[in-house]
């Protein structure tokens, strides 16, 4: 067994791999966690079909792709900060307006400047085994940077996110914690590119996120959890892609999931007890619900 | 030196709201002195509600307001438990602790000294011991309390409350208006929204009834009594 779980990194493009996919496995559902408890699960998904606008001027001017995906997040980010702000507009419009615009950017650009020659699948579908060295440290830095200001803003994340009138009225900025938010996802987005590649990338940002939300009961215990999930899945998911040569996005995505088949099912029976216990709440002292 | 005793703890002065393009509130003009406690009064939609938010600059307002003579914010604001989500996984003490925000850096967490004063606070409005436990398991009054407490770690001169004692049984109603007791006999300044006509007549000095603008400010007898509601009822 050990063997089997060791084998593949005798090589030190396995290795690379496994750094790579260690660091967005431990981010990415660190960020996922808020977009679940915020319920914009669905804004990883946006962001990430957004990004191919970014793909594809990057091209078009020579530049990093990776350069290319993060300025299209950023841009996202910067729209999703500005539009919900009129009245009349609700937040998943805006995330579908966005989307669908950056998406349909990088379709056209794509279509008209003959890029059949150019393999953009490996960023659809990520390209771990290609990373270089240049690449992990651009990873660590990048990475590092948006954990440290995660950790940082923690405790006003998690009191604008439970109560968001509370928290403007004792001095979060809860706009600016927004915006700050969807930059870190933007970023992490892009980092989750080489690994599980753009069509997945929500796979790392919800389903550890989602798994974790069964077996904890605190913001902090839930992103610690998720992360541990997602750093087993990505290990497990590369491991799994080496011995039957499957692609290691999908691999990764797919031992994710499997872990929240597995959770759902084993966090059953606590549930049932805790429903019979606590619902409906009040019900114990005979006060009204609320 | 500022010295906030010598100023009132809320003066407000022409204060007018618009909301959505409609005049919410029109010039609503009050002062009130450190240590009253004052129950807001009026019909639904009548712009209670965006009163306190007017109070604490949460919504864009017109007029002047002053809070012990300041334009800043020593007040605590309880809003209606409703804006609470429940789905959130946090316990009690970190749903309290959350109102220590001003006590601490903005980039940084809560210290140790934080958790101590919801500890305390906790134990001031009877919820010691379920300090682990999570929001959703809470019942109403709990509930109600819990955020009482929220608000009393702010460690604010003035409080306001957004129907404190909606949807909560009769004895943590007693125990909500023992706590604004003890609090204005400190000092603090209370002004609550509330629905129940008996209990503002029963236990507040002073009633300010609303109906887009000041109908009526004085005693609940005065300002409550068959006349003033029908003034306030009446009143566009």
């Amino acid at each position: 067994m050990i063997d089997w779980l060791t084998e593949p990194f005798a090589y030190d493009f396995m290795r690379r791999a496994l750094l790579a996919a260690l660091i967005v496995g431990a981010l990415a559902p660190a960020v996922g966690v808020w977009m679940v408890l915020r319920r914009m699960a669905y804004l990883g998904d946006a962001m990430s079909h957004a990004t191919l606008g970014g793909v594809a001027v990057a091209y078009l001017l020579g530049v990093s792709l990776v350069l290319g995906a993060l300025g299209a997040g950023l841009i996202m980010a910067a729209i999703m900060t500005v539009l919900p702000f009129h009245p009349r507009l609700r937040e998943d419009a805006v995330i579908g307006i966005t989307q669908v615009t950056l998406f349909a950017v990088g379709l056209l650009i794509i279509s008209k400047a003959d890029t059949g020659a150019v393999d953009l699948s490996h960023l659809l579908l990520g390209s771990i085994t290609t990373v270089s060295p240049a690449d992990l440290r651009i990873d660590f830095a990048l990475g590092g940077v948006c954990a440290l200001v995660l950790a940082l803003i923690f405790d006003d994340l998690r009191t604008a996110t439970m109560d968001p009138q509370h928290a403007a009225s004792v001095g979060v900025r809860v706009n600016l914690l927004r915006a700050i938010l969807l930059m870190i996802l933007a970023v992490v987005v892009v980092l989750s590119l080489q690994t599980v590649g753009l069509l997945l990338s929500v796979a790392l940002l919800v389903v550890p996120a989602a798994t974790a939300r069964l077996w904890t009961r605190t913001a902090f215990r839930m992103t610690v959890v998720a992360s541990m999930i997602g750093m087993v899945s990505t290990f497990l998911g590369l491991t799994l892609s080496w011995h039957v040569n499957s692609p290691p996005g999908a691999s990764i995505a797919l031992v994710c999931v499997s872990a929240l088949v597995v959770s759902f099912v084993a966090t059953m029976p606590r549930r049932v007890a805790q429903a019979d216990q606590h619902l409906p709440p009040g019900s114990l002292s005979g006060e009204t619900p609320m | 030196m500022h010295n906030k005793l010598s100023y009132p703890a809320i003066a407000a002065r022409g204060l007018g709201v618009d909301l959505g393009g409609r005049e919410v509130l029109r010039d609503v003009s009050f002062t009130l002195a450190p240590g009253e406690k004052l129950a807001v009064v009026g019909p639904n939609g009548a712009g209670k509600t965006t009163l306190l938010k007017a109070l604490m600059g949460l919504v864009p307002r017109r007029g002047d307001v002053m809070l012990h003579g300041r334009g800043s914010r020593p007040a605590a604001f309880v809003a209606q438990s409703s804006d609470l989500d429940l789905d959130f996984p946090a316990t009690v003490a970190q749903l309290v602790t959350c109102g220590r925000r001003l006590q601490k850096k903005t980039f940084g967490w809560f210290r140790l000294t934080d958790r101590q004063a919801a500890s305390r606070a906790l134990t001031r409005v009877g919820l010691d011991g379920l300090e682990s436990r999570g929001i959703r398991e809470l019942s109403g009054g709990q509930l109600q309390r819990a955020l009482l407490a929220r608000a009393l770690v702010q460690e604010a001169d003035i409080l306001l409350l957004d129907e404190p004692f909606t949807g909560v049984d009769a004895a943590t109603v007693e125990s909500i208006c023992e706590i604004l007791d003890t609090l204005t006999d400190e000092g603090r300044t209370v002004m609550a929204v509330s629905h129940d006509l008996s209990l503002v007549r029963n236990r507040f000095d002073r009633c300010l009834t609303v109906n887009e603008t000041v109908i009526a400010d004085g005693h609940p007898d005065e300002v409550l009594g068959p006349d003033g509601i029908e003034r306030l009822l009446f009143s566009h």
